[in-house]
C-alpha cells in the first residue's frame, strides 16, 4: 500500500469515527451491540459447519465400527477364539469412547443454545436503548429483565442471572464459575 | 442392549447434531428411528404412522415439545404411548408443565447413551 492511499484510508476511518461519535449515545451503544451480535452469529455459523462435518464423520466411523463388531461376532468359533476375543475387547473400548463422544457432541448443542440466547439478549438490549423514553422507565427495565430471564434454562443460570441483576459485587466472577459447571450428564425423572 | 424388532421411535429436535446423536444411539440398539425438526413436523409424522415412543426436545420453532405432547395425547392412538422429554430445561416449573401435558418422563441434556436406552427400555 502506498503512503498516499494509507493517508487517505486513515482520513476515511477518522471521518467515520467522528461521524459515529456525533451520533446520540444510545445509537452508538445499539450499533456496538449490533456489531457484537453479528460477530457471534458469524462465529456460530462457521462453527456449525465444522461441527456438522465432525458429526457426519463420527457417525460414519461409528457405523463402520459397529459393522466390524458384527462381523467379528459372526466369526466361526475355531477362528474366533484368541484373536476374536482380543478384537471384541478392542471394540468394547471403542464403544465406550463413542458413548463419551455422543455426550461431548451434546455440549456443543448446549453451547450454541446459550450463544443464541446471548445474541437475542444483545439484540433486545440494542432495541431497548434506542428508545430514550423507555430507558427512563423502571417498569420497562423490569419487563426487559423478565423477558431475558426466561432465556436462562437451568437453575444455576437463573441464580446467576438474579445475582447479576441484584448487583452483587462478585457477580461477574461467580457467573463464569457457576455457569462452567461440571461436565456431567443430565438427570432423568419418570413421572 | 437390543430392542424388540420393528419398535419405532419418533425423535424430535431442532438441532441436527442432536438428532444425529439420538439416531445413532437408538439405531445402535436396534430401534427404528423417524426424525422431526419441530412439533408440527412430528405431529404430522405421528398422524401418518404409529410410533412406539416419542422422544422430544422442548424449545423448538413452530410447536414446542410440551405442546406436541399435549396434541398427541389428545389423539386416541397416542393416549398410552410413552413420551419422553429430552431437554436442557431443568426448572421444576417447565417440568411440571410437561407432566401436566402428559409426558412420561423428563431427561435433562446431555444424555448418557446407556442411561437413555435403559430409560426407554423401562417405559416401552
Amino acid at each position: 500500500m502506498s503512503t498516499s492511499s494509507g493517508t487517505a484510508d486513515t482520513a476515511i476511518i477518522n471521518a467515520a469515527a467522528l461521524q459515529a461519535a456525533a451520533m446520540p449515545p444510545e445509537h452508538q451503544i445499539a450499533q456496538m451491540l449490533g456489531l457484537c451480535e453479528s460477530q457471534l452469529e458469524s462465529a456460530q455459523h462457521e462453527s456449525d459447519q465444522s461441527v456438522d462435518t465432525l458429526v457426519q464423520a463420527f457417525t460414519s466411523m461409528a457405523e463402520i465400527t459397529r459393522n466390524i463388531g458384527a462381523q467379528a461376532a459372526a466369526l466361526p468359533v475355531e477362528r474366533g477364539s484368541a484373536e476374536g476375543a482380543e478384537l471384541q475387547a478392542q471394540l468394547a473400548k471403542l464403544s465406550q469412547q463413542m458413548a463419551a463422544a455422543v455426550v461431548a457432541f451434546q455440549f456443543y448443542d448446549k453451547f450454541t443454545q446459550r450463544l443464541g440466547h446471548v445474541r437475542y439478549s444483545l439484540s433486545a438490549l440494542a432495541l431497548f436503548v434506542c428508545n430514550p423514553a423507555q430507558v427512563q422507565q423502571p417498569e420497562q427495565w423490569a419487563k426487559l429483565h423478565s423477558t431475558l430471564r426466561r432465556l436462562y434454562r437451568t437453575q444455576a443460570e437463573r441464580e446467576v442471572f438474579q445475582m447479576v441483576m441484584d448487583g452483587s459485587e462478585s457477580a461477574t466472577e461467580n457467573t463464569s464459575v457457576a455457569l462452567r459447571g461440571p461436565a456431567a450428564t443430565g438427570d432423568i425423572e419418570l413421572f | 442392549m437390543s430392542a424388540a424388532p420393528q419398535q419405532t421411535i419418533l425423535a424430535v429436535d431442532d438441532s441436527a447434531s442432536m438428532r444425529q446423536m439420538v439416531r445413532f444411539t437408538l439405531e445402535g440398539a436396534g430401534y427404528k428411528v423417524v426424525q422431526a425438526a419441530d412439533g408440527v413436523e412430528a405431529l404430522e409424522l405421528a398422524r401418518n404412522g404409529p410410533v412406539d415412543l416419542v422422544l422430544t426436545d422442548v424449545n423448538m420453532p413452530r410447536m414446542d415439545g410440551i405442546a406436541l405432547v399435549r396434541e398427541l395425547r389428545s389423539l386416541d392412538s397416542y393416549k398410552f404411548v410413552p413420551m419422553l422429554v429430552l431437554t436442557t430445561e431443568s426448572g421444576q416449573e417447565t417440568k411440571m408443565r410437561g407432566k401436566q401435558a402428559g409426558a412420561t418422563g423428563w431427561i435433562v441434556k446431555p444424555f448418557n447413551p446407556e442411561q437413555l436406552l435403559a430409560t426407554i427400555g423401562r417405559v416401552l
